[in-house]
């Protein structure tokens, strides 16, 4: 279990405290995140995209540490890129997630970063990884994580199953991650999705107020108690605070 | 607000930490007052803070005790307006029993007794009181948390305290100013002066403390008998004089900066 | 062989770490440093960026300055706004400053916004939040108009419209109200100036003037001081000290001006040719 430990943030840093996920298919996966950056309880970024190019059919989901996981990122798009020009072919996902294991492992005293790898290549197929907080390497045919991903692993194991096409995982991803946005309060805005295949790269986009529909609760209050509210609620002219004179 | 805190000894990872629940804030703000020979100037500025926000522009921190006294309370709001309520109470009882009001000594020496029986959970406020003295002439009693205190002719308290003091301590008391050969120093200043310092020292206050502006609300006690020494000219003064045997209270409020 | 060093190492001098954490220790505490308790924002518009800011510069809770620059320059088509620590934010921008115009000399074409980001992203994040500065960087490049947000330990967001400071709150809740896209010029403007006007009023932190720095693709427009809400009163009385009101003790007048005799021998004009 990837739980971000508030304790090893520093102070003031900017944290996606967040529900990723990525999933694999028959003919490719599908990734997906929240878009909440926080600083405290303040909401830095409402639409952030936490679903990172590393390279033409790999994308990575970050979590943990705004800064670390962007460093990393940064990092393995740069090596990714290098390794392309010098072997004159695209790389595999796990030459990705491997080097983006590195770093997290051989760092992990300086950094707060879990991280899901995915993507379509030439020999595998598709494959996702998971690198949750000190490092660690695992394939997954899904993986979910960031702080909201506590409150769906139950979902998931449930729902997930094998031999899914395109529509139905994009489907699974979409209602994971609602679910998870609804329960993690640092966790919520819009969801961002891709889809990768041999083909190309997909990008989804569900606002905020287009999210699937999941039972909220009813009222719980009596008929009594509602208007009694409704009155209070309808006075227009409230007394302003008193002030001693 | 208040709320619960890691004490900052221990607050080193992986040793024990210590919390413990803080029912103090500090609210900011500035007061200040200056007696004359015949009068008593009481001020302070009605902004009142929280780190980095206002909660509000108009809170009054200066209030009317008596016809002769006039209190103003800096610290923890909270603890100021509640020691004010209990004050005010008490010179109620005192009116009832006594059929007076209490002579401004009395109300020093009472508020010290009340700020000391609370010496161990001490009301987190910086009291300063101001009025008339029995013998008529101007007076200042300024007081720390616990009770003590003493009778000044000028006093400032709050945020902008090291600000202000010193320039008072140079208008007033003229410290570090020589005497030019033939022109002493003045033994008593003007009302008029002592308000222009007032107005003054907080324009300054707010221009370099960020806790101090939005509004100023100065009181001015005048002993019995005495002539309004030009108040009346001011701009929206206003009086307050409950009875009509003496000594009179007036308020002038002037707006400050807002940034 | 040990030998003495006659110049110092580039980058941070950490030689007084251990003596400064010793009387930290001891309860001296360390010297404070000038923050700029700040307001900052920036926002795209129809043919542009506009970046704001406040002008008050705070040492806790005291004014430090009151008309400080907070809009950096980095070339002439971008500029950075700096929250944070004020030493830290001046320097950090200088740097960037100098190191992109040495990046358009040797590719001999204008920078981009992003390289500037890039810099300014990875130095922060190599000194992990010791360099205090909160960035809102803006421009316009090749690419279009281009707005930042860099953290000070080198997370970035790149977003239509941004705050930063301890007013960003009070900046935020007017831009999520008021931004539209594509906005012309002048609602802009005006836009800005009524988020850093909401930090310097709600905000204790910020205060005093705003500045604003309109830059499109040919031309950039500094505003300094583009509203000014809160000079100063005049002043009740003046407060002229009589000549003889500070104390002395002796009186000692020296002459300053001296006087030489020169004579010129043999002069020869300069040989020219």
């Amino acid at each position: 279990m990837d739980h971000i430990d508030m304790h090893r943030l520093k102070q003031g840093e900017v944290n996606l405290g967040t529900s990723i996920m990525a999933v694999q298919f028959d003919g490719g996966v599908v990734i997906g995140a929240d878009s909440r950056t926080t600083t405290g309880s303040y909401i830095a970024n409402r639409v952030t995209d936490k679903l990172t190019f590393l390279h033409d059919r790999i994308y990575c989901c970050r979590s943990g540490s705004a800064a670390d996981t962007q460093a990393i990122a940064d990092f393995g798009h740069y090596y990714l890129q290098m390794q392309a020009q010098t072997l004159g072919s695209a790389p595999a996902v796990l030459t990705a997630a491997a080097i983006m294991e590195k770093m997290c492992y051989q760092n992990k005293d300086q950094l707060s970063a879990g991280i899901i790898v995915a993507g379509w290549d030439k020999k595998t197929g598709p494959s996702v990884y998971n690198i949750p907080l000190g490092g660690g390497l695992f394939r997954q045919p899904w993986a979910i994580g960031g702080s909201g991903s506590t409150y769906v692993y139950g979902y998931c194991d449930a729902t997930y199953q094998e031999g899914w096409g395109k529509d139905e995982t994009v489907n699974f991803v979409k209602n994971t991650l609602t679910l998870a946005m609804s329960r993690d309060g640092s966790s919520g805005g819009c969801i961002r999705m891709c889809v990768i295949t041999e083909d190309g790269v997909e990008r989804k986009f569900i606002p905020g107020n287009e999210l699937p529909k999941f039972w909220e609760g009813k009222e719980v209050l009596g008929e009594a108690t509602q208007k009694a509210l409704a009155a209070i609620s309808a006075v227009s002219d409230v007394a302003p605070m008193a002030v001693e004179v | 607000m208040p709320d619960m805190v890691t004490l900052p000894h221990s607050s080193l990872s992986g040793k024990p930490q210590q919390r413990q629940f803080n029912p103090y804030s500090e609210n900011g703000g500035t007061i200040l007052a200056i007696s004359g020979a015949d009068f008593s100037v009481i001020a302070g500025d009605t902004r009142q803070s929280e780190g980095y926000s206002i909660q509000t522009r108009y809170a009054p921190k200066v209030f009317r005790l008596t016809d002769n006294a006039v209190l103003a309370v800096n610290g923890f709001a909270a603890d100021g307006n509640m020691f004010v309520k209990q004050v005010r109470q008490r010179l109620e009882w005192y009116r009832h029993a006594h059929a007076k009001d209490m002579p401004l000594r009395a109300i020093a020496r009472l508020i010290q007794t009340m700020l000391y029986a609370r010496r161990f959970f001490p009301y987190y406020v910086y009291n300063i009181l101001g009025g008339i003295e029995e013998d008529g002439s101007g007076a200042v009693y300024s007081f720390d948390p616990v009770g003590s205190y003493e009778r000044e002719s000028c006093r400032a308290a709050g945020a902008a305290q090291s600000l202000v003091q010193p320039f008072l301590d140079n208008q007033i008391y003229f410290k570090n100013q020589v005497p030019r050969p033939g022109h002493p120093h003045p033994q008593h200043l003007s009302l008029e002066t002592v308000i222009q310092l007032v107005i003054d020292s907080f324009t300054s206050a707010t221009e370099r403390h960020i806790e101090v502006g939005d509004g100023l609300e100065m009181f001015v006690v005048l002993a019995k008998g005495s002539p309004l020494h030009g108040l009346e000219n001011f701009d929206g003064v206003q009086e307050m004089t409950v009875t009509n045997e003496g000594e009179r209270i007036f308020v002038v409020r002037r707006n400050l900066k807002r940034d | 062989m040990l030998t003495a060093s006659v110049y110092s190492n580039p980058g941070f001098d950490f030689s007084n770490l251990t003596r400064n954490n010793f009387l930290s220790e001891k309860g001296l505490p360390l010297p404070k440093a000038t923050s700029t308790g700040t307001t900052i924002v920036g926002c795209v518009f129809e043919d542009g960026i506009i970046l704001g800011a406040d002008t008050r510069a705070t040492e806790g809770p005291i004014v430090a300055d009151k008309n400080c620059e907070k809009i950096h320059y980095i070339t002439e088509s971008i500029r950075c706004c700096g929250a944070g620590t004020a030493a830290d934010t001046e320097f950090v921008t200088n740097l960037i400053s100098s190191n992109m115009e040495m990046h358009a000399l040797t590719h001999g074409r204008k920078p981009r916004v992003v390289t500037a980001m890039t810099m300014l992203k990875q130095y922060l994040f190599r000194h992990q939040g010791h360099v205090g500065a909160a960035l809102v960087l803006g421009g316009v490049d090749a690419t279009g108009p281009n707005l930042f947000t860099i953290a000070p330990h080198g997370s970035t967001d790149k977003l239509p419209y941004v705050t930063m400071g301890s007013g960003s709150l009070a900046a935020m809740a007017v831009f999520e109200s008021n931004w539209q896209a594509n906005m012309s010029r002048a609602a802009a403007l005006q836009l800005v100036k009524d988020a850093i006007s909401a930090g310097i009023f709600n905000d204790l932190g910020s205060g005093s003037n705003v500045d604003a720095c309109i830059i499109t693709v040919n031309h950039t427009e500094m505003l300094r001081n583009v509203e000014m809400p809160n000079e100063r009163v005049q002043k009740e009385r003046t407060y002229v000290f009589p000549k003889g009101t500070t104390a002395w003790k002796k009186e000692d007048i020296k002459k300053l001006v001296l006087s030489e005799e020169v004579t010129p021998i043999g002069v020869e004009a300069m040989d020219t040719d």
